[in-house]
């Protein structure tokens, strides 16, 4: 049965929407991941058009966050004051991000920027987890392995306006995580994502943040910077359809709890060995699509 | 000027001279022609993926008579973007905007166009691309990285609009008809004792939204001898009309149930399947 789309303008099968949601949420349950750097470009590469893709997305994002959230909250692992500081960074970034959106997209270079922001960030945490796994599996087979320091201090850490953050045990500078939830925010309004594939290594190598809250704040204010560029974009461009966003969410929810239950049969290491070879595929293909001669160099857009 | 740039105008001059006697003649004796739809109101509702119209009528034919049938959507501006290849990688560089261009443009008829009639009848009856006397204006934000536009039609807009060159109504076209949006369709009208005519108009489920124009044209011997026009509305109807007004009448209404449909949904799924 196909489906149209209101706001996407474009009709699909009902079955490939829940297909993508169901394969995208199974793959977020077994990494942990959110899925949005997976689900925009599929999106696209299905018809709908990318300004679309990605406000939807935000839309999709916000739900899923909430959801994953909870199970967090439930073991106390968000750390909230971090989470709010981080959370006023992304509202001001993901503000800026759907401006510079609307700018680039009047000008017809947002799928270009996409495109590039897709495989900078991808191909850099892509490289970083597969060495990082990759050490980590090496190391695992010698015995007698020592551990590092909880975290390094650095010039970061000798900025001004310090605070504590008890769940996360750190005494740091609130313009280290505003700034990093700036960047992320203005990321995620961009390339359609929750931006956690970012912000989560962001808080463990440049916070020093422990890892068990890493995730549960993570998700806790992608909630708010997600909501943030759903409305945005809303009275903005009207590019979030929420037809599509129920149906792709539908398929999510019922995939993750299988991704999830697969998981748990796979090693920590390899998990984050898979994921990373899935993150560099996807580059590549991005890559691949920038540098390829297009088979008709003129492209035409109905505007009214 | 020498004789090559004569000849072919004077030719064209007694080509046109020809016409006009010729059309005059049938103006003494216009034919009778009738035109309809299947349908003249289609509903892009919930289900809707794309649809087809059947689109009849009768005329008085003699043997070797053409019908030509133009479905033209409404009207807009259409960018063109040019890619070219920069640092390695493949980027917009120019854009140019057709102004009021016709977002659907399908031409059945019943034989390839140019064994019907010639260039100058065709666009004499308004059938085809080059006859829709399109402009297009040169985007300012974009490199004028070596654009080749036509002569400049004069008029007094702000921006510099010019007449498309052939190649770049070329360029156009099948650019409109990678996406479904435009179409030649020669042979594609039955005609039936040179009486009845029909075709099948197949809407593509991008088809934009609007009034759009049928015209039945009749050609005998190369030449337009009578033409009817009707009409045809496409809406979005039902919920998708009710979401797509939403969206863009009340968007921070819009933009607040969408996250507050997210919140529940997510909360929803949470409790569904806690572990």
């Amino acid at each position: 049965m196909y489906i149209y789309l209101p706001i996407a303008e474009v009709s699909m099968h009902i079955g490939i929407i829940i297909g993508l949601g169901g394969g995208v949420g199974f793959l977020s349950g077994l990494f942990g991941v959110g899925g949005g750097f997976l689900m925009t470009p599929l999106l696209i590469f299905f018809g709908i058009p990318p300004a679309v893709a990605v406000s939807t997305e935000a839309n999709q994002i916000v739900a899923s966050s909430v959801s994953g959230v909870l199970a967090h909250m439930r073991r106390g692992n968000v750390d909230f004051k971090m989470g709010a500081i981080l959370m006023v960074g992304g509202m001001i970034g993901s503000s800026l991000g759907v401006a510079l959106f609307s700018f680039l997209r009047s000008i017809g270079q947002i799928d270009l920027v996409i495109q590039l922001s897709y495989v900078v960030f991808l191909g850099i945490i892509g490289m970083l987890m597969l060495t990082e796994s990759l050490r980590t599996i090496i190391k695992s087979r010698q015995p007698g392995a020592k551990r590092g320091k909880l975290h390094q201090h650095n010039w970061l850490h000798g900025l001004p306006f310090k605070m504590r953050f008890r769940r996360s045990k750190l005494y740091i500078s609130a313009l280290l995580p505003l700034g990093i939830g700036a960047f992320v925010g203005v990321l995620a309004a961009i390339m359609g994502v929750g931006g956690g594939f970012i912000m989560v290594p962001a808080m463990i190598y440049l916070l020093g943040m422990p890892t068990s809250v890493v995730v549960g704040t993570s998700l806790f204010q992608i909630i708010f910077v997600t909501a943030n560029v759903t409305l945005l974009q809303s009275i903005q461009t009207q590019t979030v359809d929420f037809v599509l966003a129920g149906l792709l969410l539908f398929g999510a929810v019922v995939g993750a709890q299988f991704g999830s239950r697969a998981g748990a049969l796979l090693r920590g290491e390899q998990l984050r060995g898979l994921l990373a070879l899935m993150v560099l595929g996807v580059c590549i293909k991005i890559a691949f699509d920038l540098v390829v001669t297009p088979e008709d160099l003129l492209s035409v857009e109905l505007v009214r | 000027m020498s004789l090559p740039v004569i000849m072919p105008r004077l030719a064209s001059g007694l080509a046109m001279l020809a016409a006009l006697m010729l059309s005059s003649a049938a103006q003494a004796a216009p034919t009778r022609l009738v035109a309809d739809l299947s349908d003249n109101r289609v509903d892009i509702t919930s289900t809707y993926h794309g649809t087809e119209i059947l689109l009849f009528g009768a005329y008085e034919g003699e043997e070797g008579d053409d019908i030509v049938l133009v479905v033209s959507g409404p009207g807009a501006d259409i960018k063109q973007r040019r890619k070219a290849k920069k640092a390695g990688i493949w980027v917009n560089v120019e854009t140019v905007t057709w102004q009021q261009a016709p977002s659907f443009y399908h031409i059945f008829s019943t034989r390839e166009l140019n064994e019907i009639a010639d260039g100058q009848a065709l666009q004499d009856a308004e059938i085809g691309a080059s006859a829709l006397q399109l402009t297009l204006t040169a985007d300012a934000n974009t490199g004028a990285g070596g654009h080749h536009a036509g002569q400049s039609t004069g008029s007094d807009d702000t921006q510099k609009a010019s007449a498309g060159t052939s190649e770049q109504l070329a360029n156009l076209d099948r650019n409109m008809a990678n996406i479904g949006l435009w179409a030649h369709l020669p042979s594609s009208i039955k005609t039936q004792q040179n009486m009845l005519f029909r075709t099948t108009l197949a809407l593509p489920s991008n088809a934009p939204t609007g009034d759009y124009a049928i015209r039945v044209v009749h050609f005998r011997d190369g030449v337009a001898i009578s033409q009817r026009t009707t009409d045809m509305n496409i809406k979005k109807a039902g919920l998708s009309g009710l979401i797509y007004r939403f969206a863009h009448d009340y968007s921070v209404f819009y933009g607040l149930f969408a996250i507050a449909f997210a919140v529940a949904s997510g909360w929803l799924a949470a409790v569904a399947f806690r572990r």
